[in-house]
C-alpha cells in the first residue's frame, strides 16, 4: 500500500508540468476561446488595448448559422464535410490500394514506397503551389491528353462554378434528422444478426424518424428565411485531388507496416483457407488493420477540418467556392477584426473535430474497462 | 495514505514558493509604467529604448522592395547613427503583414512605425482602438497642410486628428488596353457602361473576352469602379457617410449593373492572378481590364510597353472626373519604442525628396501637389495632373472608405452575390453590413 | 483421405539446398511425424507439401495428382500452425467457418459443420469468443477445429504443441492421437520432440540436414535405429555411445570398451574383423540393476560406481561409471536406491546393443 501510494505520487509529480501546461495552453485557451465566442468582441476598436466585450450568449452562432451575413461561412462548412468524406474516401482507398501493392512485394518496392510518401514531406504551400500550376485553365491536367492525340481538357478545376448534390440550407434541420433515420437504420442492419431485440429498437426508431420527417416535415421549422443553395462546388475537386496527392502516401505507410505486422502464418492460413490474394486482403488483413483504419480517419479527418495553408496557396482568400472554415475564420479574426465571430468559428470546428474523436475514445475507453 | 497527502501538500506550497521567487526580481527589473504616462492615454509607456534603433514594418517586398530601400537610403543620410530594422512581412496587399501587426499590437510589441492603408482601414481599426497618435502637430510643422490636397487630408484623417503620412497615391478607377488590338477589331475605349456593352458584343463575336477579371478581390476592385459610375461620386461619398443606404434604389442598381458586366468576363477568373488578367489584355485574349494603377507599372516594367502607344488607358467607364484613390501610409502607433526615430522617418516620407525618390520606382504618383513631375513617366504625368483636377474620392477594395470589419464582410458579400447574382440580396446584406461596422 | 509420395523433392533457397531428394511414400490414413533438430528442414518439407513454398525439385503427389504446380487452396490440405494463426478479429466460429465461406458453403451448411467439429473439440460454449479471449489450449483445438471442418484430404501439423505447458501438452497428445483414431485422415506431423514423435506416429521420419536418415515405425527406430544419429536422437535419456575396438579370438566376441569386454551376440555385425574401431550403442534400458539382474547371462554382468542418481519416481536415471572410465547413463525401473560413490552389480542387454561404423556413423548389422 505505502509502496504503491508513493509510486502514485511519483507519478503524479512526474506528470505535473505537462499537466499545468495542457490545462493552461490547451484547455485553457479552449475555454477562453470559448468566452470570447459569447462576447461581441470586433469591430470598431476591437484592437484597443482594453476593447470592449460584453456577453452576447449564443448570437455569434446564431448569426452564423441563420444570419444573413454567415452565408459564406455555411457555404465553407457546407465545404469542409464534402472535402473531409472525399478525402478521408480517397486518401484511405488510394493509400491502401498503394499498400497492397506494395505489399505483393513487387520489384523496386524499398524505390516505390519512397517514392509514394515523399508528398507528404512537401509544406503545403509548395505543393499548393505546384497543383494550382498542374490545374490552371491550361495548365499541365487539362493539356494532358493532347500528349495522346487527344482533346485537351476544358475543366475549371480550381474556378468552376458549378455544384452538385445542391440542397437548400433552410431544409438543413430536416437533411440532419434524415441523416439521423439512416445512421439508426445502419445502425440495426449491423446487429440483426447478433441482436435481434437491440436491432429492432434501433430500426424502429430510425424508421420512426424518417417516417415524421417524410409526413410531418413542415412541423419542423426552416433553419433560414429564404431559399440559400449550397453543394459540393466542383471547384473543390482540384484541392481534393492535392490534397488526396499529398496523403495518400501517409495511409499507405500506415497500411503497409500494419500489412507487414501480419504474421507469415496467418497469410498461410489464409491461403490454405482457400482465400485468393483479394479475398485475404478484404476478409482478413483490412479487417485486422481497423485500429489504422481508425487512427488515419481520425488523423484526416482533423487534418481537412484544420487545413488551411493548401487551399490559401491553390486559390486564395475570398474564394466562396473552394473556401473552408479555418480560412473564414482566420480572415475573419485578422481581416475583419471580428475576434468573436472568429472565435464562434473556431469552436464550431472544434466541436465537429470532436464528434469524430470523441466516439473514439469512448469505445477505447469501454474496450479497455471490459479487460 | 495521510502522510503521502501531507508530503503532496508541502511540495506543492514549496513549488508556489519557488514561482514566487522566480517572479519577483523579474518585477523588479521591469519598471511599471509611469503613473503620470498612464494617466495622460492609456497607451503602454514607451519600453526602455535598447539601442538607437527604427523598425519599420510593411509588406513591401519583391517589386516594391527597391522603392522602400531608396526611402530608407535618405533616412540613413540624415540619420547615420541610427540602425534601421526592415520588418518586412510579405504577402500582397498585407494579407499576412496586417495579422502579423495584429498580433503585436496586441500583444503590445508595436513597431516604431507601420504600413497601414491610408483612410478607414486605418481609422476603423487602429484609431478607433486609440492606438495611433495624432500627427497634426507633425503636418503643421512640416507645412504639410498646404503641399497635400485638402481632400486627401480629410479622407485619411478624422475630426480629431491626422493619423498618418501618405506616401504615394494609386488609382483605382482606371481601363486598360492594347490601342493595336482595339484597332484591329474595330473597337473604341468605352466612355459608358451602354458604350462597353456595345463593344462587348461586338468582341464576343470576334471571340474575345470583353473584360478580363481575376481572383476574388479584383471583383471587389472592379465593383468600387461601376458602382462608382452607377451612382456618382457624391452619392458614393454618402454611402460611406452613412447618408445614402446600400439596399437604395441606387445601391441596389449598382449592384445590377454589376451584374451585367460581370457576364461579360472571363469564367476562369478565380484562377488567375491580376497579372495574367492583365496578360490576357496584353496578348489579345481579351479587350479590357479594370485595375489599379499598379498595372502601369506592370506593363512598363516588366512587360516592356510603352505607355500611350504600347498600352492605353481611360478612366473606367462612367468614372470620367473622378479620382478613385488608394495610398500607402505610415502612422506612429503609441508605445513606439524609438519615438523620435519614427518622427524623423515620417519626416522624410512626407518630404518632397523622400515622395520623389520613392513613387517613380514604385510606379505610383506623389500625395504632394508640388511634386518635380520630369522624374515620372507618361502615365503618372497624367494620373498627377488628374489628381490635380479631378474630384477625389476614396476606394473601398483597398481600405480608403470602409473599415476592415465591413472590407471583411464586403468579400462573402461579393462571394455570395458571384454565386447567386441576386442584386437585391447583394445591396440588403451590404446594408446589414454597414450597420455592424458602424458606417 | 488420400496418399502422399515425395519423390526426389529438394528445396534450395538462392544456392544453399536446405532439403535434399527426400523420397516418402504415405498411406492413406497414416500419421506421419517428421522429427529432426531445428533447421533439419522438417518443415520447409511440410510446407512444400502444403504449397507454400515452391518445390525446386522434385515432385509431390496427392492421391497420385503431382501438385508441384497446384496453388495451395486447390491441394485440400488443411494445415495447423505452431502459433495457431488463428484470425484475431474473428470469432471462433468465424475462424472455423472461414474457409467454408472461401469455398462458397451456404450458411446454414457450414453452421452444421462448424458446430458438428466444436461439438467433438468442446468448443461450443466458446464460439462467440475472440481468440484473444481464449487460453492457449483452447486457442490450439480452434486451430485443428479449422481444419476438421474442411473434410480435408491431408492434415499438415507445423509443431503445433510447442506453445504449450508441458501438461497441456501431453493431455492434448492423447488427444490429437484419438482424433485421428476417429477421423482417420492422413497426418504429416512436424515436431523437434521424439516424445511426440514417439507417442503419436504410425511411422517417424527422422530428418538431419535436409536428408531423410531412416524412416520407420517408433519400435524399428528406437530398436534398430540405422546410424549413431538416429539412435542418439530417438530416447530419453540418449543412447550411451562410447568408442571400442572389435576384439575376435576363438567364439569370443568382443567390443572392447576400456578393459572391459561387451560381448557381440551371435549373428550381429558378422562383417567386422579383428581390431576394427567402432562405436558401441547401449540404451540407457539396456543396463540393468537390482533384481532385473538376476535375469541376465552371468557374463553380461560387471560392477559400476555410481555417479550421480536421478530419481523420477516410477523409474531412476543413474550416471554410473565402469572401469574406473566408461560412464554411462542407465535407466532402470523403481527406486533404485544407490548413493553417489556407492559401487553396485548392474548387468547389460547386450542383445540390444548396436556397433556403429566410426567413419560413417552408419549402423553395422
Amino acid at each position: 500500500m505505502r509502496e504503491a501510494s508513493r509510486d502514485r505520487i511519483k507519478a503524479f509529480l512526474t506528470l505535473l508540468p505537462s499537466m499545468i501546461l495542457v490545462g493552461v495552453f490547451v484547455y485553457g485557451f479552449i475555454g477562453n476561446t470559448i468566452w470570447t465566442s459569447m462576447t461581441d468582441w470586433g469591430g470598431m476598436g476591437a484592437l484597443a488595448l482594453d476593447p470592449e466585450k460584453n456577453f452576447v450568449g449564443l448570437a455569434n452562432y446564431v448569426e452564423l448559422f441563420t444570419g444573413f451575413l454567415g452565408s459564406g461561412f455555411r457555404q465553407d462548412l457546407v465545404n469542409a464535410v464534402y472535402y473531409s468524406l472525399m478525402l478521408l474516401g480517397g486518401a484511405v482507398g488510394l493509400g491502401m490500394f498503394i499498400a497492397i501493392l506494395l505489399d505483393r512485394k513487387p520489384r523496386g518496392e524499398d524505390l516505390l514506397r519512397t517514392i509514394f510518401l515523399y508528398p507528404m514531406s512537401l509544406s503545403f504551400i509548395v505543393s499548393g503551389t505546384i497543383w494550382r500550376w498542374l490545374l490552371a485553365p491550361q495548365g499541365g491536367v487539362n493539356v494532358l491528353p493532347t500528349y495522346f492525340g487527344l482533346e485537351p481538357l476544358t475543366f475549371d478545376w480550381l474556378s468552376s462554378r458549378s455544384a452538385i448534390l445542391v440542397f437548400n440550407w433552410q431544409d438543413i434541420l430536416r437533411i440532419l434528422l434524415y441523416g439521423v433515420s439512416l445512421v439508426c437504420i445502419l445502425a440495426g442492419v449491423a446487429v440483426l444478426r447478433k441482436n435481434r431485440r437491440k436491432a429492432m429498437r434501433r430500426l424502429a426508431s430510425g424508421v420512426a424518424v424518417g417516417l415524421f420527417v417524410w409526413l410531418f416535415g413542415d412541423v419542423v421549422p426552416d433553419a433560414y428565411m429564404m431559399r440559400e443553395e449550397h453543394g459540393f462546388n466542383l471547384a473543390t475537386l482540384g484541392i481534393i485531388m492535392a490534397t488526396i496527392w499529398q496523403y495518400s502516401g501517409y495511409t499507405m505507410a500506415l497500411y503497409l507496416a500494419g500489412f507487414n505486422g501480419i504474421s507469415q502464418d496467418l497469410r498461410d492460413a489464409a491461403m490454405l483457407d482457400g482465400a485468393s490474394a483479394a479475398g485475404y486482403y478484404r476478409h482478413v488483413a483490412i479487417p485486422m488493420l481497423k485500429p489504422i483504419t481508425i487512427s488515419a480517419v481520425i488523423i484526416l479527418s482533423h487534418i481537412s477540418l484544420k487545413m488551411f495553408d493548401l487551399i490559401f496557396a491553390m486559390t486564395g482568400p475570398d474564394n466562396a467556392e473552394t473556401g473552408h472554415p479555418a480560412l473564414n475564420m482566420y480572415l475573419t479574426t485578422f481581416r475583419a477584426n471580428e475576434f468573436a465571430t472568429g472565435a464562434a468559428i473556431a469552436i464550431v470546428l472544434f466541436l465537429i473535430a470532436a464528434t469524430f474523436i470523441v466516439p473514439y475514445l469512448v469505445s477505447q475507453y469501454r474496450e479497455r474497462g471490459r479487460r | 495514505m495521510k502522510k503521502a497527502l501531507l508530503s503532496l501538500t508541502m511540495l506543492a506550497a514549496f513549488m508556489l514558493l519557488l514561482v514566487g521567487c522566480g517572479e519577483a526580481p523579474e518585477k523588479k527589473e521591469a519598471p511599471a509604467p509611469a503613473p503620470k504616462a498612464e494617466a495622460e492615454a492609456p497607451a503602454p509607456a514607451p519600453a526602455p529604448a535598447k539601442g538607437n534603433d527604427l523598425e519599420i514594418f510593411s509588406w513591401w517586398a519583391g517589386d516594391e522592395g527597391p522603392a522602400l530601400e531608396a526611402l530608407i537610403d535618405i533616412y540613413k543620410a540624415q540619420n547615420p547613427t541610427v540602425n534601421v530594422i526592415n520588418a518586412t512581412v510579405t504577402g500582397g496587399s498585407g494579407v499576412n503583414a496586417k495579422a502579423v501587426l495584429k498580433t503585436r499590437m496586441l500583444g503590445g510589441e508595436p513597431p516604431d512605425s507601420f504600413q497601414v492603408h491610408a483612410g478607414q482601414e486605418l481609422i476603423g481599426t487602429w484609431v478607433k482602438a486609440d492606438r495611433m497618435e495624432d500627427l497634426t502637430p507633425l503636418f503643421k510643422e512640416m507645412g504639410w497642410m498646404d503641399v497635400f490636397p485638402e481632400g486627401l487630408v480629410k479622407l485619411i484623417g478624422t475630426d480629431t486628428g491626422i493619423w498618418s503620412v501618405p506616401v504615394n497615391i494609386h488609382r483605382s478607377n482606371v481601363m486598360w488596353y492594347i490601342p493595336a488590338n482595339l484597332e484591329k477589331w474595330g473597337v473604341e475605349p468605352p466612355k459608358t457602361w451602354d458604350d462597353f456593352f456595345a463593344a462587348a458584343e461586338k468582341l464576343k463575336a470576334e471571340g474575345v473576352v470583353p473584360l478580363s477579371l481575376a481572383q476574388n478581390w479584383t471583383a471587389n476592385h472592379l465593383w468600387e469602379s461601376v458602382a462608382l459610375a452607377s451612382m456618382g461620386a457624391d452619392n458614393w461619398d454618402a454611402l460611406w457617410s452613412g447618408d445614402l443606404a446600400f439596399d437604395s434604389p441606387e445601391g441596389v442598381k449598382a449592384w445590377e449593373l454589376f451584374g451585367k458586366v460581370l457576364s461579360y468576363t472571363n469564367p476562369d477568373a478565380p484562377s488567375l492572378s491580376w497579372q495574367q488578367a492583365t496578360d490576357m489584355v496584353i496578348d489579345g485574349r481579351a479587350a479590357f481590364n479594370v485595375m489599379g494603377d499598379w498595372a502601369a507599372g506592370y506593363m512598363t516594367t516588366t512587360k516592356k510597353l510603352e505607355p500611350g502607344t504600347g498600352y492605353g488607358w481611360e478612366a473606367s467607364p462612367g468614372t470620367a472626373g473622378a479620382f478613385m484613390f488608394l495610398a500607402d501610409s505610415f502612422g506612429l502607433p503609441k508605445g513606439s519604442p524609438h519615438r523620435d526615430n519614427a518622427i524623423a522617418w515620417l519626416k522624410v516620407l512626407g518630404s518632397k525628396e523622400g515622395s520623389d525618390a520613392f513613387n517613380p520606382i514604385k510606379g505610383s504618383i506623389s500625395a504632394r501637389t508640388d511634386s518635380d513631375l520630369t522624374k515620372y513617366n507618361a502615365y503618372l504625368q497624367s494620373a498627377a495632373a488628374d489628381f490635380g483636377k479631378d474630384r477625389v474620392v476614396g476606394s473601398l477594395a483597398h481600405g480608403v472608405a470602409a473599415n476592415e470589419t465591413f472590407m471583411g464582410g464586403f468579400a462573402s458579400v461579393m462571394e455570395m452575390f458571384i454565386n447567386t447574382k441576386n442584386a437585391e440580396a447583394a445591396a440588403k446584406a451590404c446594408a446589414q453590413l454597414a450597420a455592424k461596422s458602424g458606417i | 483421405m488420400a496418399n502422399v509420395q515425395l519423390k526426389g523433392v529438394g528445396k534450395r533457397f538462392g544456392d544453399v539446398e536446405v532439403v535434399h531428394g527426400v523420397d516418402l511414400d504415405i498411406r492413406d490414413n497414416e500419421f506421419i511425424v517428421l522429427v529432426g533438430p531445428s533447421g533439419c528442414g522438417k518443415s520447409t518439407v511440410l510446407r512444400m507439401i502444403a504449397g507454400l513454398e515452391a518445390i525446386t525439385e522434385g515432385e509431390v503427389l496427392i492421391d497420385g495428382q503431382v501438385v508441384n504446380q497446384v496453388s495451395p487452396k486447390d491441394r485440400n490440405v488443411a494445415m495447423v500452425f505452431q502459433n495457431y494463426a488463428l484470425y484475431p478479429h474473428m470469432s471462433v466460429f468465424d475462424n472455423m467457418a472461414f474457409s467454408l465461406k472461401m469455398r462458397g458453403m451456404g450458411r446454414d451448411e457450414a453452421e452444421e459443420k462448424v458446430r458438428e467439429a466444436a461439438q467433438i473439440l468442446e468448443l461450443t460454449p466458446y464460439l462467440g469468443r475472440k481468440p484473444s479471449e481464449l487460453s492457449g489450449g483452447q486457442r490450439q483445438r480452434v486451430a485443428m477445429g479449422r481444419a476438421i471442418v474442411r473434410n480435408a484430404d491431408v492434415f499438415l501439423f507445423d509443431e503445433p504443441l510447442s506453445n504449450l505447458d508441458a501438461q497441456l501438452r501431453t493431455q492434448m497428445r492423447m488427444e490429437l492421437r484419438k482424433l485421428h483414431m476417429r477421423l482417420a485422415t492422413t497426418t504429416i506431423y512436424v515436431t523437434h520432440d521424439q516424445t511426440e514423435a514417439m507417442t503419436l506416429a504410425d511411422r517417424i521420419v527422422i530428418l538431419k540436414d535436409g536428408a531423410i536418415q531412416q524412416v520407420g515405425t517408433p519400435i524399428e527406430v528406437f530398436e534398430d535405429p540405422d546410424n549413431a544419429f538416429v539412435g542418439r536422437f530417438i530416447g530419453n535419456p540418449p543412447m550411451n555411445i562410447l568408442k571400442g575396438v572389435y576384439r575376435e579370438s576363438g567364439g569370443n566376441r568382443c567390443a572392447m570398451v576400456g578393459k572391459s569386454c561387451f560381448p557381440v551376440v551371435e549373428g550381429k555385425a558378422a562383417s567386422l574383423t579383428d581390431g576394427a574401431s567402432v562405436l558401441v550403442g547401449i540404451r540407457p534400458d539396456a543396463i540393468k540393476m537390482g533384481d532385473a539382474v538376476d535375469k541376465l547371462p552371468k557374463e553380461w554382468l560387471c560392477h559400476g560406481e555410481v555417479v550421480l542418481s536421478e530419481i523420477l519416481g516410477g523409474q531412476s536415471h543413474l550416471e554410473i561409471v565402469v572401469d574406473g572410465e566408461t560412464r554411462l547413463i542407465a535407466e532402470v525401473e523403481g527406486r533404485v536406491v544407490a548413493h553417489p560413490g556407492e559401487v553396485v552389480p548392474i548387468g547389460f542387454e547386450f542383445d540390444r546393443m548396436v556397433l556403429f561404423d566410426p567413419e560413417s556413423t552408419n549402423t553395422i548389422r
